[in-house]
């Protein structure tokens, strides 16, 4: 078996993620909760954040502060532990900065991006980009993040 | 180890399969995902490219040469399909593209046209999604009750559950024969004849026991059959419908168009006879045309000897499972000859999610199936919320199964090592 391979997909951080995650559980108070579900496997998310307004200007959803972001879910190692990681490295973030985070994570699935030094936990995902079946399993949680931040309060799951 | 009847079957038969004769990630390919879709022997492959290469035309249209060699081609196929499961008649086999198609065709030509508020279909928690969605589309439409066969303990189907749900209401039941999942042989003929004591119809989801295993349509005694092409050595695209003949003959059609005429006037048609009159549109001619190849190849094997020999494999590979203890089984454990159940094992291990497992497997050059194998409703009740699937066929060897075995524990050591 190349398990080289397999090392660079199942890195240690994500197989740790995967059986202790430090962020299971459901945000308090809920601002925003949103279900992600890949039909394809059955992997299903459910994300609940935690976001507070910031001083002056409490009229521009994007300045908005994710104070904490908790999930809760079934599926792969993969997904649950980027689900995991996505969690930690919000904290803390503008509504603005995560969506960008989304896109740069996209990116980085495609082999074109990583994360800057603060975020670096990000990048031992990187290693899905070389599994193209898999990049779903990573990005279910991000892209779940990004319905939540895109609308209102809401309970409509997110399809693939 | 060999068996007996190995070097007779998937040794003798493989070389048919040129597909398998690849290294997957520097490994031979090991193919366990039968159940999603089977290969193609060289005959299959020959009978399309011949079709195009010699006798491509559109059927049942023209006078000349070609026209009337692809007609030939095209019907000679549904000869061999009928005696394939032993319909009475020719006219009772109806091309489709799928056996889902197969099964839309009945629900919106019977079900959607017959069923009234409180008419109840019966359908098991086994089925696949397209022995499910269908039926409760009829439901919404028509306003008739769906009921539901549970599990017995040993997660087969439940006969006895199943007689309780009978009455005079029964208008349907829809069943699988093997279920692609639990791997479990259904009582079919038991099935048929109870349902008919109340005047219920009977449809009978044959895809995953028509590959493997004789399928005999007038010992059944069901009304309609489906059968997918692919899933039987023959290319994607084309499926079968068999019907009863005066159960077909009461159904009005389902698409219309070309092929499935008979007078058409700017206001209204008198519709083709059978089976024609269910195959409106150019057909997928080459597909019938390697279908029945297929049918060709199946029987010069012989179905009872492609049965006995997976029976050895199933309990060869059901054996191995069972010894290592991180594996959850499901479905019934094969009895002495493993009569009561196909070739293949949905399992779960405790520490590998199944998706993380076929990753891993794949780099060892096995293919298997990692999800919910469109059953979801069936993973609820058997509480996973995925199941990995090896499902094997005559090619399969046991020595494969051994490559598979050791990967798989191999896979559980790397994922156990991390968690201790």
């Amino acid at each position: 078996m190349s398990l080289d391979n397999l090392r660079d997909l199942y890195q240690q951080v994500i197989l740790e993620r995967y059986k202790k995650p430090r962020h299971r559980g459901k945000a308090d108070p809920v601002d925003r909760y949103q279900r992600g579900h890949n039909p394809s496997c059955g992997d299903t998310i459910e994300l609940t954040l935690h976001l507070s307004s910031p001083e002056g200007d409490a009229t521009d959803p994007l300045l908005q502060q994710i104070e904490e972001v908790k999930f809760d879910g079934e599926g792969c190692a993969i997904s649950m532990a980027s689900a995991d990681l996505m969690a930690e490295a919000l904290r803390g973030k503008t509504v603005a900065e995560a969506l960008d985070m989304v896109q740069r994570f996209q990116s980085m699935m495609r082999g074109e991006a990583e994360f800057p030094k603060d975020l670096r936990k990000l990048n031992v995902m990187q290693g899905v980009a070389q599994f193209p079946v898999r990049i779903k399993c990573a990005n279910l949680s991000w892209h779940t993040l990004k319905a939540a931040l895109e609308s209102a309060q809401t309970a409509e799951p997110v399809g693939w | 180890m060999t068996l007996a009847t190995e070097r007779s079957l998937a040794t003798q038969y493989r070389a048919d399969f040129p597909i398998l004769n690849q290294q997957v990630h520097g490994k031979p390919l090991v193919y366990f995902d039968n159940a999603a879709t089977s290969q193609k022997p060289t005959v299959v492959l020959d009978a399309l490219m011949h079709y195009y290469q010699h006798d491509n035309a559109n059927v049942h249209r023209g006078v000349h040469t070609l026209s009337s060699r692809a007609t030939d081609a095209y019907e000679s196929a549904r000869d061999k399909v009928a005696a394939f499961v032993n319909a009475s008649t020719r006219e009772e086999i109806v091309y489709t593209r799928n056996a889902s198609e197969a099964i839309n065709l009945v629900a919106y030509a019977w079900g959607m046209t017959t069923l009234k508020p409180g008419d109840e279909i019966i359908l098991s928690v086994m089925e696949h999604h397209s022995n499910l969605i269908p039926w409760q589309l009829v439901a919404q439409r028509t306003g008739a009750v769906l009921k539901f066969v549970n599990l017995s303990d040993t997660q087969e189907f439940d006969l006895s559950h199943y007689k309780t749900l009978l009455s005079d209401r029964t208008k349907l039941v829809s069943v699988v024969h093997v279920s692609n999942t639990l791997g479990c042989i259904n009582p079919v003929e038991a099935i048929v004849a109870e349902a008919h004591r109340y005047g219920a119809k009977v449809l009978i989801d044959a895809c995953q026991s028509l590959p493997h295993m004789p399928v005999d349509v007038q010992a059944i005694g069901c009304d309609w059959l489906v059968g997918s092409g692919h899933k039987m050595c023959a290319p994607t695209g084309i499926g079968f419908l068999y019907g009863k003949l005066d159960v077909l003959r009461a159904m009005p059609p389902f698409l219309g168009g070309g092929e499935m005429i008979a007078d058409v006037f700017l206001d209204h048609a008198t519709y083709a006879d059978l089976p024609h009159k269910f195959e409106a549109g150019t057909p997928a001619i080459a597909e019938a045309v390697a279908l029945g190849a297929a049918v060709d190849y199946l029987s010069g094997i012989g179905m009872n000897a492609i049965h006995a020999y997976e029976q050895e494999l199933t309990r060869y590979l059901w054996a191995q499972l069972q010894q290592i203890s991180e594996v959850t089984l499901y479905g019934p454990t094969p009895n002495a000859d493993a009569s009561n159940r196909a070739s293949l094992a949905s399992f779960t291990t405790g520490a590998v999610h199944p998706h993380d497992l076929s990753t891993i497997l794949d780099q060892a050059g096995i293919a298997i199936r990692a999800g919910h194998h469109c059953t979801q409703p069936l993973h609820r009740i058997i509480q996973a919320q995925s199941t990995a699937r090896a499902s094997l066929y005559f090619y399969n060897t046991t020595s494969e199964v051994d490559v598979f075995i050791a990967s798989l524990k191999e896979a559980i050591a790397f994922f156990s090592d991390i968690f201790g």
